[in-house]
């Protein structure tokens, strides 16, 4: 990464699509029938908003250019910060979707970190720096809570009235 | 660097909520579907959606384009029948596999032949998933979790993608749903190929068929240009092992379009008779 604009592009990218992914998970949530979940992936979806205006903010003087969805140069399929769509359930319980968020958070730190390491503009490098070091606020903050939350029981997807029935 | 179109991906999603079960892989074609609509630059009003039935045949009701939720297996030919009559739209096909190869496999045969300006996209699970958990046309023989098949089907699935260039599609590719972005660029890529192009997305459903959360290490990227001839194509899907991602074929056949203008007046029909 050794532009600022196209860090920049990047960073929103980032985040809008984190949000929007909360977003249909909570949809997914609260047509399920999974209120408690779906408040959560609501609210993240919420923060991640808070982040892109941020990002958002910090670029609103630079021309960003405008990438193709697979022009962007993830080291993964998606954003880093979005979750992915097949690590939910339609009866996961807010421990579940905490460690989700955990994790995202953790990739988004790591994205920043390599970026802040490796790029040679000193100006990403800077940014990605203090974006990584908000990342890891949020990590924390998402750790204290998840420590808050008490694991469910092993059998938490049981279903007494599963959709499996083929007879 | 590219000038990003004036609607978003946003624009193309309608109000309505999905109901497919979370963690379907149909989210993220969803996903990929209307960025892709985004990055086309065609209007809304110039695109039609066809679909079947089933759970990935709720697609077009998830968009904001015309589209029409067709009867189970025949979206193909309510697509033909739509891009005849209007070849001014840009015509998407959407269905599962058991709606595109099974019920409505005779169709996907001919629909490649004839090939007509449209994109075909079968979010391919390898089970009927609306109707609880049954094998459909490309589950493995073995799978025996389905109490209609306990002991597996014993039967050798449909291969799409060979099934599609035997037939004579004139565009093949195959995504994963858990790389959104690749899937957007292979229906952007398909769409703008002439004729008929076939998109084979695996689609994992977690809810019968667990396991296919493994998919997103199986698949890996063909790596090569798409190939151009049949018979080059054929040499390399024979030795495919159904994971291969990317355009896999491009072809060069002209899309089927009869002629719009009457060849004779009904005056000539006419006289042919009395003479």
């Amino acid at each position: 990464m050794s532009d600022v604009a196209l860090f920049l592009a990047h960073s929103v990218a980032l985040e809008s699509e984190a949000a929007d992914r909360y977003d249909e998970l909570a949809d997914a949530m609260e047509v399920h029938n999974n209120p408690k979940v779906a408040a959560m992936f609501r609210k993240q979806a919420h923060y991640s908003r808070l982040h892109l205006a941020d990002v958002q903010e910090t670029a609103k003087d630079v021309e960003l250019p405008k990438l193709k969805p697979w022009e962007y140069q993830w080291q993964s399929a998606e954003g880093p910060e979005s979750a992915p769509v097949e690590r939910t359930h339609y009866l996961m319980t807010p421990y579940h979707c905490v460690h989700l968020a955990l994790q995202n958070e953790r990739r988004g730190h790591q994205y920043y970190a390599d970026v802040a390491r490796n790029s040679p503009d000193p100006e990403v490098r800077r940014l990605a720096a203090e974006f990584a070091a908000e990342e890891a606020e949020h990590v924390v903050m998402l750790e204290k809570l998840a420590a808050t939350i008490e694991e469910p029981q092993p059998d938490w997807d049981l279903d007494l009235d599963p959709p499996v029935v083929t007879d | 660097m590219t000038v990003q179109t004036a609607l978003s991906a946003q624009d193309f999603k309608s109000d309505v909520k999905p109901i497919w079960c979370p963690g379907c892989g149909d989210y993220a074609v969803l996903s990929a579907m209307t960025k892709a609509l985004a990055e086309l630059d065609v209007p809304r009003e110039q695109i039609a959606f066809i679909s079947g039935i089933g759970c990935s045949s709720r697609i077009p009701a998830y968009t904001n384009v015309y589209g029409f939720h067709g009867v189970h297996g025949r979206a193909l030919a309510i697509a033909a029948g739509v891009k005849l009559a209007r070849p001014d739209l840009t015509v998407i096909v959407a269905g599962g596999d058991g709606d595109g190869l099974s019920i409505g496999g005779n169709h996907f045969l001919h629909a490649c032949r004839r090939n007509v300006d449209m994109t075909y996209v079968i979010m391919d699970n390898e089970v009927y998933g609306m109707t609880k958990g049954q094998a459909s046309p490309t589950t493995s023989p073995d799978w025996c979790n389905s109490k209609l098949t306990p002991e597996g089907t014993g039967i050798s699935p449909v291969e799409p993608v060979r099934l599609a260039l035997a037939a004579g599609a004139n565009f093949i590719a195959r995504g994963f749903a858990g790389n959104p972005a690749e899937v957007s660029r292979l229906i952007v890529e398909g769409v703008r190929h002439p004729g008929f192009s076939f998109i084979q997305i695996l689609s994992p459903c977690i809810t019968y068929r667990p396991e296919e959360r493994e998919w997103r290490n199986a698949v890996h990227a063909s790596g090569e240009q798409p190939a151009q001839s049949m018979t080059e194509a054929m040499h390399r899907l024979a030795s495919d092992d159904g994971f291969t991602t990317g355009v896999l074929f491009a072809g060069n056949r002209p899309a089927f379009m009869p002629a719009r203008a009457a060849k004779a007046t009904l005056a000539d029909i006419e006289r042919k008779f009395v003479s």
